[in-house]
């Protein structure tokens, strides 16, 4: 017998692009985020330097989001709605996103004050110094580290790593989707951010962001920052293999996911190759991981990945969804 | 809880030909736009040539008594009357989209001139009337039937009660209120063309 669909009406998706650009500006932010408190909070004296322009880097992601926010929603003037107290509906995690957005730039932005504060060149500067001295004073790191500025980090880690991980809630909880559907996508967020934020202040650090000129790239830094990478890419990698398998021999809706998934160019040869194994295969170098340029092409590599990691999540998954109801 | 009404539909795809009155009525009633539709009707065609018969799947918004639209809406825009029809506050809904990806069954479209979600709402403006929705209205087979389910004296309960139903989806627990007698889902499910075996 034969059974053929004739026609199969399904009402048009409103979602774009601005929806996975919104969640990797976010993962920058949160990722830049992180690598900042590997010294102010964990203590990691290796990673000094890099506190004061994560930090930085971190608000200015930031800065971006609110345009992706306000781009996607049908009615951008009525977003306040997101704020009234007696609108909050508990179920829905873009609830908790509403307010979580608003509670992590007011803490994220007191932390980068406090380390603005910090710096020994934080004195007012002579109206004439040039924008050189300004870069030089940027990259000397903290004079008083303090309790306060690891107080304040500990209460931002939580807060950042809640407004990354709850766009995972929001695509798990979507149960008719088995590309979204599952508890590990939120975790998969999180990683994939401290992921793109490393390389993102992997990027700034070799090219001068926030570091004065005359100081020296720092090999030994380098090299950690690529080990960090190389860890985080092979748990990507993990959560790539584990859904292949999940998915293959999971139910009908899922095996069809899984031929969408393997067909798509886009997800294979830009997020699973070149977003991921070719990175892991530079970074698994000891000499590349400090090496300036193998460092730049992994690094810009690692951070189309994990924008196309979120691209194909959102579209691939759209497209999954039509294949139910 | 007697007294409350619980409203509720059966479509009847014996009695449905396919002349798509239910999506043509509730686009002039609802002023719906082009692109989205309220109510639609999905057709197959099953068996091998000469024995080959058309099928139809009338579909609307099932009204889930634990609809996904409502759980995920963030400003409680979208939520559930009393009598168990679900419907969309137009005028605080931020058009976000999160219900419409929500929804398992493609019921909601974002609105192209109001730009807020929208969909079937048993024609609310109607039924509060004490009217039927325009579907009903207007289906010549009478295939779909709707009232109170709460009613045991009801046509809906009646016809829900003497014959086997289906609803669409039922494992992911969003228990619908619109009820199908002969649909044959299990054999729709794959989408994907041609089935062999089924």
């Amino acid at each position: 017998m034969e059974l053929n669909e004739i026609y199969t009406v399904v009402n048009p998706t409103s979602w774009n692009a601005f929806i996975p650009l919104y969640i990797f500006l976010k993962g920058l932010s949160v990722g830049a985020f992180i690598v900042s408190a590997l010294y102010t909070v964990f203590g990691f004296k290796s990673f000094r330097s890099l506190a004061w322009p994560s930090a930085v880097a971190s608000v200015v992601f930031l800065a971006l989001v609110p345009i992706m926010l306000f781009a996607d929603l049908g009615q951008p003037g009525r977003f306040w709605h997101l704020l009234v107290p007696w609108y909050f509906n508990f179920t829905s995690p873009m609830s908790w996103g509403s307010w979580l957005l608003i509670l992590y730039p007011i803490v994220l932005l007191r932390y980068t004050y406090l380390l603005y504060k910090a710096r020994p060149a934080a004195l007012p500067a002579p109206a004439s110094a040039s924008a050189k001295e300004m870069a030089a004073t940027l990259a000397h790191g903290l004079t008083a580290s303090g309790n306060t500025i690891k107080l304040t980090g500990l209460v931002v880690l939580p807060v950042a790593v809640a407004t990354d991980v709850y766009t995972g809630f929001l695509l798990g909880v979507v149960k008719a989707n088995a590309l979204w559907n599952g508890a590990l996508l939120p975790i998969n967020f999180l990683v994939s951010a401290i992921l793109s934020g490393a390389a993102a202040v992997v990027l700034m650090y070799l090219f001068g962001i926030g570091r004065a000129k005359q100081d020296k790239l720092d090999s030994n830094l380098l090299g950690l920052l690529g080990q960090m990478m190389l860890v985080l890419i092979a748990v990507e990698i993990f959560f790539v293999i584990s859904q292949w398998l999940v998915l293959g021999m999971g139910g009908q809706q899922a095996g069809l996911v899984l031929k969408l998934l393997l067909s798509d160019p886009l997800y294979i040869l830009g997020e699973v190759v070149a977003g991921l194994v070719i990175p892991l295969m530079i970074l698994l170098s000891s000499r590349a991981r400090s090496n300036p340029t193998w460092l730049t092409v992994g690094s810009v590599l690692v951070i189309a990945g994990s924008f196309l990691m979120r691209y194909t999540l959102i579209f691939i998954g759209l497209e999954a969804s039509r294949l139910v109801g | 809880m007697a007294g409350e009404k619980k409203y509720g539909m059966v479509v009847d795809t014996r009695k449905c030909v396919g002349c798509v009155s239910c999506t043509v009525s509730c686009k002039m009633e609802n002023k719906v736009p082009f692109d989205g539709f309220r109510a639609w009707l999905n057709i197959r065609e099953r068996g091998t040539f000469p024995e080959v018969k058309r099928h139809f799947l009338p579909r609307l918004c099932n009204h889930c008594e634990n609809a996904p639209c409502v759980q995920v809406c963030p400003v409680k825009a979208t939520y559930k009357r009393e009598d168990g029809v679900v419907i969309i506050d137009e005028k605080r809904c931020i058009g976000c989209g999160y219900c419409i990806t929500a929804c398992p069954y493609h019921a909601r479209y974002l609105h192209p001139q109001t730009k807020v979600a929208d969909k079937c709402s048993f024609c609310q403006h109607r039924i509060d009337q004490g009217l039927e929705p325009a579907c009903v209205r207007n289906c010549m087979g009478k295939a779909r039937v709707f009232g109170d389910l709460n009613d045991p004296a009801t046509a809906v309960s009646k016809v829900l009660g003497a014959n086997p139903t289906q609803t669409l989806l039922p494992e992911f627990g969003t228990n619908p209120k619109v009820y199908y007698i002969s649909a044959d889902l299990n054999v729709s499910a794959a989408k994907e063309g041609k089935v062999s075996g089924a």
